[in-house]
């Protein structure tokens, strides 16, 4: 099937929908399109016929009466000035919790996305998720067909079996009807729910997560008897206790988190630093930006925040048995959280069973935190109460023939189930099957009916963020391909003739905003936000408030581990997430934070533990959990308890599309009990890292300052060294002086200024085989240091992009003058002189530069209309480096020249990404910028200074604020 | 020596020390007819066609290599991020020290008037400028956009872009041009007289044209002498410094970065020790075999043979300065990369082999020739000079890889190793080396007859009472 072919007869589908000789041929000739489209090999013809979608998509928008021949737009939609951007609020909404974003446009196409200033979930950071939308978007793997029992179908088939299903349900009060989604916080889908609820009483609602928060809610309702939401105020904290918590990667609202937290990790900046405990099994973010790391097992853990509940209850404190068994630092420990009353928490990861959340909750509640240090809320995301049903009912009823139509919305329960309910088997005895997916994932290939799904940006929603902060989703681009929304799908269970699904978030929000709707809805768009809809504060109570959890204090861990026998922690990828972004090769291609593995989820063991059974990075073991076995390359996690191996989920997916197959499927283990056994096998697989060289105790001293408060207090007033003489200095001639300042204390690792950096500079994936060639291409990279001993190490890092040195070494190598210093002290680089003898990558201290070894850019699968135009493509053979962001300074001087003032303030791509406003950026000629201030921080520094180099991206060096209580101790 | 005073009656086959610069009762007329009958043959040796084709299929693979690589692009080399410079480098560095030695045998010998030069300084020249066309192609083939390789001249253009004096590159480029060039010159140059002698005893027609070009009309008049000799003189003159300066600045475009392992003053003379070194042993690889197939052994003598040995001797031992002045530096600059990068390069893991391997091969082995009898014993110096040649290589492999492989951010540590086109390309300018020797080899006079002539001539007047 030629690519004009299957355009044509996409197009005429909907026309000639009716006809049916038409669908005769159009069900001939659709297979052909369905087999070139699922040709892994055929990539070209894919991109083809994505391009046609999209011009034919485009064209929709100008006029829907078109005839044959493709007619460009002559007339401009409104709105668009060619070359000038215009911004769009939505929020990008992960396993229900919304976070508000902004997308940038150029010519009408959806290119960058950045977050919402004006979202409370957000303040204008994102995370890498969000970052990597565009890719998600225009992924020519995405679904455009529908299928029957995996059969190209198409829309009018559709349309009659969901007739019948509405007649059936009517019968039958729904009975047999099961819906199963990702938690949703949705408002209108909420309504949209509950009404079907109404209408079909015998139906259920199974709103179910991979990465499961069921335990948070529990301990919510054990300690408050309802599942309120807690809400934590970082800025209002001085003493954080993390208890295995992702607060700073991937908890609810985790973008502002990581702001609020960085405003009290940097000494110069805040009144008074904050001291953070974090107590875990395997290294997380927070863990990484503690002061104080206590590597524990689960059941460790829950006996030190047992104990901790119990001596701040007023009844008695732990037992002296118990006290005996505690590690040395709990008194401390326990003494600093005491101190800071009122002012400090205790968080808990979602990995915790309920219990220690309970008790997490008690001793919150006991320090006093409550309405200073955190707030309740009501829950965000959609309860179906006394309708909903769990994931094991449900596939208990599919395999006892009790469920007739099961709804399947962006879900992907045959992927991602727990391992030991054998979904996919029960699914099988379902009559009607429909899943509701962006591609043919392994569930979609499963179901009856799979329906592609419109992508949040072709399609109209709205969502809570973990405040409950209410964004209307407003679609960013006319769709790619002809899918539904969730709403859309629900519309057609209970309506014969249902609205759009503009209609449907239309009409909802028209009930909820009242009188003056059409300003409130313009509102909400404009500003990502409806207005007034953050949920407000409970006063909720503990419940048995005078027993505080007797009970829980004295029993003892759930499950009491016996000594020395392995536990396995199942935890998302920090890219993949659940494994929903598997296919985006910028997050595939993302180094994981601590293990910089990129392409692969090897199982993460402790030094110990590969020392025991002889591994080494990329060695084969059989794991086994119970009867479920798998073999999995490892990876040596310094900081790991020795006795829990950490496996991450997302990887290895069946039909998840062409990039998402690398790495191992670890679901198969979720859910499961029983022993765990590891053994070597052999087989080795070479795993891909950007840290090539396994440098894992480098010092990292003279390239990563740091040092504790106690230091820092020393050191204040004292002057900065002196400039080293130069033989011959140059300074820059121009009006603006650009340079950057670093905040290591800010810097938690998460990776979201990396892809923004990618997306904004039209930066190539290269593929694992070419990462571990090292050729990797990212501008900006994460340098991940280690002090102290592998079994409990310190970690840091440190963010590296081109320095801009102002004494550049590159500069001098260049035999053509490819890279060259402009006027503002950019060190600049000139793709089309450089002929790339790569001699200035030789000649640069920091390795900043990156060279084209292959065309990589063109060899990428993405549409050409998903590049940045502002930023050139490189071609094959030559160097690049970051720019400083040079185009958006293009931008911001043209604007300042337009309006004949000075150049005001510049945002590169990374700075306005970082959740933690590390980067500072700014003209280093104002002497009112924030960037001059920062270098006058006592913490200032610039890396490998001894070059001499006068970088204009310098650091402010790492300051823990460690108990002097629990230093000596360890000490 | 005063064992060997009294000489035997000697085997030729079996060189010694004390053996004349050319065999007493060598007459000029012999002389020439046998170099001319090498040139004139009919068919070609058996052993010359057993050592050209596979000569020529390396060629081939080197043809084959450079397509894909124009092709493909770079990334099929091993070259990576952090080790930004590999085979094409390193092998550019090798071949141009190799070319050098030669031009010092040829040019510098010249100016001093060695009595041992005239019948192996026409070797030198081919290995000369076949060295230096194998070297000349790698800086082409190593850029990433090679088919802008004009680039780095001084042309005019419309948008007034000039090259960056200030890159070692831009001078490298530059000392290589004059190199490649003057290199073809000075061969050709002494060629000439050669060239004509061949034409007039060619027999065939076809033959006696093709010199006749090639010869440029020389007919042997005094006003052609005075010229030619003038003119290899002046040549003579201008490719001594030459050669010092185009390995000088190879070596700048290591010491003038700021890299670990590089950024250090004494790479110049280092580099000029090191052409020295390997010009010494492939000179000696080519004619220990070359005077027993050709039955040269009374113009390369047991003489020539101790000479060369000694002189590799002494530029092994400035060599093995250069190193020891290494590890001098790194310790007494004190600076913590450079020490890092150089306690990697004796003992890291990776390339610890590479170091030592140099160490053994260029500065350790060549200390046999302190023995006088293996410095005559054939067998000996071509495992010795195999050695040395590996041992350079070796020592570039050092410097390139293992400088840049840890520089000084740790995390931009690295490891490289060459893939098989890094290999089939420097396989490939072996073939086309050793083509190009059995080309000159087969087609033109392999001695200096002119050359030969007066030193037969001078030998005989000072052997006459």
């Amino acid at each position: 099937v030629s690519p004009l072919t299957g355009r044509a007869l996409w197009r005429s589908l909907e026309q000639a929908a009716g006809d049916p000789a038409f669908l005769a041929r159009a069900q001939h000739e659709f297979p052909g399109i369905a087999a070139s489209l699922a040709d892994p090999v055929d990539r070209r013809e894919v991109l083809k016929l994505m391009g046609a979608a999209l011009l034919w998509s485009g064209l929709a928008g100008c006029d829907s009466k078109f005839g044959k021949d493709l007619i460009p737009a002559v007339r401009v939609p409104p709105g668009i000035v060619p070359g000038q951007p215009n911004y769009y609020a939505t929020a990008h909404v992960l396993d229900g919790y919304a976070n508000g974003i902004v997308v940038k446009h150029l010519m009408g196409r959806p290119l960058k996305v950045d977050g919402n200033p004006l979202h409370p979930a957000s303040l204008g950071s994102s995370d890498a998720f969000a970052q990597a939308l565009p890719l998600d978007f225009y992924d020519p793997d995405r679904a455009s067909a529908l299928t029957l029992h995996g059969a190209p179908s198409e829309r009018p088939s559709l349309e009659r079996s969901l007739a019948q299903q509405r007649d059936l349900l009517r019968r039958t009060g729904g009975r047999g009807l099961r819906i199963l989604m990702g938690g949703t916080s949705s408002p209108t889908l909420a309504a949209q729910l509950d009404a079907l609820l109404l209408q079909y009483p015998e139906a259920r609602y199974i709103g179910w997560d991979p990465v499961s928060r069921d335990t948070v809610e529990q301990g919510a309702t054990r300690a408050y008897g309802r599942p309120l939401e807690s809400l934590a105020h970082l800025d209002q904290v001085d003493v954080l206790l993390a208890v295995d918590s992702d607060l700073l990667s991937g908890a609810p609202g985790s973008v502002r988190y990581a702001r609020d937290f960085a405003a009290r990790r940097n000494p110069t900046r805040t009144a008074s630093m904050s001291r953070v405990y974090a107590l875990e099994p395997t290294p997380t973010l927070i863990g990484a930006a503690a002061d104080h790391r206590f590597i524990a097992t689960p059941s460790e853990m829950e006996r030190i925040v047992r104990a901790l509940a119990a001596a701040l209850s007023s009844r008695s404190g732990p037992a002296a048995a118990e006290r005996e068994s505690l590690p040395a630092w709990f008194g401390a420990l326990l003494e600093d959280l005491k101190g800071a009353h009122g002012r400090a928490l205790v968080h808990v990861g979602r990995d915790q069973p309920a219990s220690v959340h309970a008790l997490a909750h008690a001793v919150n509640e006991s320090l006093a935190g409550h309405g200073s240090t955190f707030d309740l809320i009501e829950p965000v995301r959609y309860s179906a109460h006394d309708r909903g049903a769990t994931l094991a009912q449900l596939v208990e009823d599919m395999r006892g023939g009790k469920v007739t139509s099961l709804l399947i919305i962006d879900s992907n329960p045959v992927h991602a189930a727990p391992g030991a309910l054998g979904f996919a088997e029960a699914l099988a005895r379902v009559p009607f099957s429909l899943a509701l997916a962006p591609r043919g994932d392994e569930t979609a290939r499963t179901a009856t009916w799979f329906v592609p799904l419109a992508h949040p940006w072709e399609a109209w929603s709205d969502a809570r963020a973990y405040d409950g902060s209410v964004t209307i989703l407003q679609p960013q681009a006319l769709p790619l391909y002809r899918g539904f929304s969730a709403h859309e799908l629900l519309a057609r269970f209970t309506s014969d003739a249902p609205p759009s699904g503009e209609e449907i978030v239309r009409s909802h929000w028209r009930s909820q905003l009242g009188t003056d709707f059409d300003d409130g809805w313009r509102d909400a768009l404009a500003t990502g936000l409806v207005k007034g809809s953050a949920a407000p504060a409970v006063d909720a109570r503990l419940r048995d408030h005078g027993e505080r959890y007797a009970a829980d204090i004295a029993g003892s861990a759930a499950h009491a581990d016996s000594p020395g026998a392995l536990q396995v922690l199942l935890r998302p990828d920090p890219s993949l997430w659940d494994g929903r972004f598997a296919n985006n090769p910028w997050l595939q291609e993302l180094p994981r934070p601590l293990t910089k593995l990129v392409w692969d989820n090897p199982l993460l063991i402790a030094p110990q533990l590969a020392a025991r059974l002889g591994l080494k990075n990329g060695d084969h073991v059989r794991l086994a959990v119970g009867t479920t076995a798998l073999e999995t390359p490892v990876w040596t996690l310094p900081g790991q308890a020795a006795d829990c191996v950490t496996a991450l989920l997302g990887s290895g997916r069946a039909a998840g599309g062409r990039l998402a197959s690398g790495g191992v499927d670890f679901y198969p283990l979720t859910g499961g009990s029983g022993v765990v056994r590891l053994e070597k096998v052999s087989g080795h697989t070479e795993l891909a890292s950007t840290e090539h060289h396994n440098p894992l105790f480098a010092t990292p001293a003279e390239i990563l300052r740091h040092g504790t408060l106690q230091q820092l207090s020393q050191l204040r007033g004292r002057e900065t060294e002196p400039a080293e003489a130069h033989l011959y200095r140059r300074r820059p001639p121009g009006p603006a002086a650009w340079a950057m300042s670093i905040d290591l204390n800010a810097c938690i690792g998460c990776n979201a200024c990396i892809v923004a950096c990618q997306a904004e500079n039209n930066i190539p994936v290269v593929g694992k085989a070419a990462v571990l060639k090292e050729r990797e291409m990212h501008w900006l990279r994460i340098d991940r240091y280690y002090a102290g001993t592998p079994e409990e190490p310190q970690s840091f890092f440190q963010p590296v992009l081109c320095m801009h040195c102002e004494q550049a070494p590159c500069e001098n190598v260049c035999p053509v003058g490819a890279t060259v210093h402009d006027s503002e002290g950019l060190n600049v680089m000139v793709y089309n002189r450089c002929v790339g003898t790569r001699f200035c990558s030789n000649n640069c201290p920091y390795k900043v530069r990156r060279f084209n070894f292959f065309a990589f850019a063109r060899e990428q699968r993405r549409p050409p209309e998903s590049f940045n135009p502002d930023v050139t493509v490189r071609a094959r053979g030559v160097m690049e480096k970051c720019s400083y962001c040079v185009q958006r300074i293009a931008e911001a001087r043209i604007e300042a020249d337009r309006a004949n003032r000075p150049i005001g303030e510049v945002r590169t791509a990374c700075q306005t990404a970082c959740p933690a406003q590390a980067f500072t950026f700014g003209n280093l000629a104002d002497p009112g910028s924030e960037v001059v201030k920062r270098k006058e921080s006592p913490l200032h520094f610039a890396m490998l200074a001894e070059q001499n180099t006068q970088p204009r991206t310098t650091y402010e060096a790492r300051v823990r604020n460690p108990n002097p209580a629990i230093e000596g101790v360890r000490s | 020596m005063s064992e060997l005073a009294a000489p035997a009656p000697v085997d030729p086959q079996v060189p010694r020390a004390d053996d004349p610069v050319v065999r007493p009762d060598l007459t000029i007329g012999e002389m020439t007819d046998r170099i001319c009958a090498i040139a004139l043959r009919e068919r070609a040796y058996g052993w010359w066609w057993a050592a050209f084709v596979p000569s020529m299929a390396l060629t081939v693979l080197l043809v084959v290599a450079i397509a894909y690589l124009f092709y493909a692009g770079i990334g099929i080399w091993g070259v990576n991020w952090p080790v930004m410079w590999g085979f094409a480098i390193l092998s550019y560095v090798w071949w141009i020290a190799i070319a050098s030695g030669g031009t010092i045998i040829s040019a510098l010998f010249f100016l001093m008037g060695a009595e041992w030069r005239d019948s192996i300084n026409r070797i030198a020249e081919s290995m000369m400028l076949f060295g230096a066309a194998a070297a000349g192609i790698y800086p082409i083939l190593h850029l990433g956009r090679p088919w802008l390789f004009y680039w780095l001249f001084f042309y005019p253009n419309t948008m007034t872009l000039w090259a960056q004096f200030r890159s070692p590159l831009l001078w490298d480029f530059w000392a290589l041009l004059t190199y490649v060039f003057a290199s073809i010159l000075f061969w050709y140059i002494g060629l000439l007289p050669d060239l004509a002698s061949v034409r007039d005893r060619a027999a065939s027609r076809r033959r006696q044209r093709i010199y006749g070009v090639l010869a440029c009309g020389f007919r042997g008049s005094g006003r052609d002498w005075r010229h030619l000799r003038a003119a290899y003189a002046v040549m003579a003159a201008i490719m001594a410094p030459v050669v010092v300066s185009i390995h000088s600045i190879v070596g700048l475009d290591f010491a003038g970065a700021a890299t670990p392992g590089w950024h250090s003053t004494q790479f110049p003379p280092f580099f000029v020790c090191g052409a020295l070194l390997s010009g010494f042993a492939i000179v000696l690889l080519l004619i220990i075999p070359l005077r027993r197939l050709l039955a040269l052994e009374d113009m390369m003598t047991g003489r020539h043979l101790d000479v060369l040995c000694k002189l590799l001797l002494t530029s092994s031992l400035l060599v093995g300065y250069a190193y020891l002045m290494d590890a001098f530096t790194t310790y007494y600059g004190g600076d913590r990369a450079e020490r890092v990068m150089f306690e990697t390069r004796l003992f890291g893991p990776t390339y610890r082999s590479v170091y030592w391997g140099a160490l053994l091969f260029n500065v350790v082995l060549p200390q046999l020739f302190w023995n006088r009898r293996l410095r005559v014993n054939p067998s000996a110096i071509v495992l010795i000079c195999l050695g040395v040649v590996c041992g350079m290589w070796l020592e570039r492999y050092e410097i390139v890889v293992t400088s840049l492989h840890r520089s000084n951010l740790p995390s931009a540590w690295g490891t490289y190793h060459g893939t098989f086109w890094d290999w089939a390309t420097l396989l490939g300018t072996v073939g086309m080396f050793l083509s190009g020797i059995l080309l000159s080899v087969r087609f033109v006079p392999v001695v200096s007859m002119h050359e030969m002539r007066t030193r037969i001539l001078r030998t005989a007047r000072k052997a006459a009472p």
